[in-house]
């Protein structure tokens, strides 16, 4: 059908930005995945492994919630396994096409985004693996720490392009 | 105005993150309890001098209803617990 929406990359067009002090660059729109219940990490991880899902990232997204975030996409079929793998009372909600993935880093990395959120982010305080939900400006966003100097922002789809051009902004 | 919520899931954040809605110690009234009766619970409020209990809802960061126990005089928050996990009885 010709009319229906072709999916194009949210920060499509948008220049990455790659220096010795900053990078900035879009992820690939792969899968996004919020898993919400009463249970624990480890169920969810065993869950996502079950399902062929290795690659996948596991993240915390508030009380009882978290993203499983990577950068293939899924079939339907995959996605049924996933559901089936996870325990009764869980649930799965599939935010591939509305949230988008972003990836800041370098030396600079914690000081330009101390400038937007009030989390700590100094590494006792926010170490490697830790997430948090929080604003970056007005934008709501959820924010990973990947490596010393690396992080992760996850933003609604349709903010990605005013968080990236104010993160490049800030960044240039 | 406290500036600093210490939410039970997320850790110190500052207020902009949170939407207040009020007074945690309102009790509904029953469905027949009169017009006055629920003009009071709709409508009218205390302005509580010292401790005071609201609900703030961790609207920008965990989505979490939480109530939030602070001296409208000097500003301190005495505690902030999960409402959900508080009416449930457990500890947030």
């Amino acid at each position: 059908m010709p009319d229906l929406p072709t999916l194009r990359p949210a920060l499509a067009g948008e220049p990455a930005l790659d220096s010795t002090t900053i990078a900035l660059q879009a992820l690939p729109e792969g899968h996004l995945l919020q898993i919400m219940g009463a249970t624990e990490r480890a169920v969810v991880e065993a869950a996502i492994a079950a399902a062929g899902l290795e690659g996948s990232d596991v993240r915390e997204a508030g009380y009882r919630q978290w993203y499983v975030v990577g950068d293939k996409q899924l079939s339907s079929k995959t996605l049924r396994e996933l559901t089936s793998a996870l325990p009764a009372g869980t649930f799965l909600s599939d935010q591939s096409h509305g949230r988008v993935r972003i990836r800041l880093s370098g030396p600079h990395a914690t000081k330009l985004l101390s400038t937007g959120t009030a989390v700590d982010l100094h590494d006792a305080a926010f170490p490697e693996g830790r997430s948090a939900i929080t604003l970056f400006g007005h934008l709501s966003v959820h924010l990973t720490r990947k490596s010393a100097a690396g992080f992760e922002l996850i933003v609604l789809r349709s903010f990605a392009e005013a968080l990236y051009e104010e993160l490049h902004a800030h960044a240039a | 105005m406290a500036s600093l919520i210490t939410c039970p899931h997320c850790g110190q954040r500052p207020k902009e993150e949170f939407t207040i809605k009020g007074d945690a110690g309102l009790a509904r009234p029953a469905p027949d309890a009169g017009a006055d009766v629920w003009y009071d619970y709709v409508y009218l409020r205390d302005n509580p001098k010292g401790l005071h209990k609201e609900y703030w809802h961790h609207s920008s960061g965990c989505r979490r209803w939480l109530i939030v126990e602070r001296d409208t005089v000097t500003h301190k928050v005495h505690s902030v617990s999960d409402a959900a996990l508080a009416k449930l009885g457990g500890a947030a």
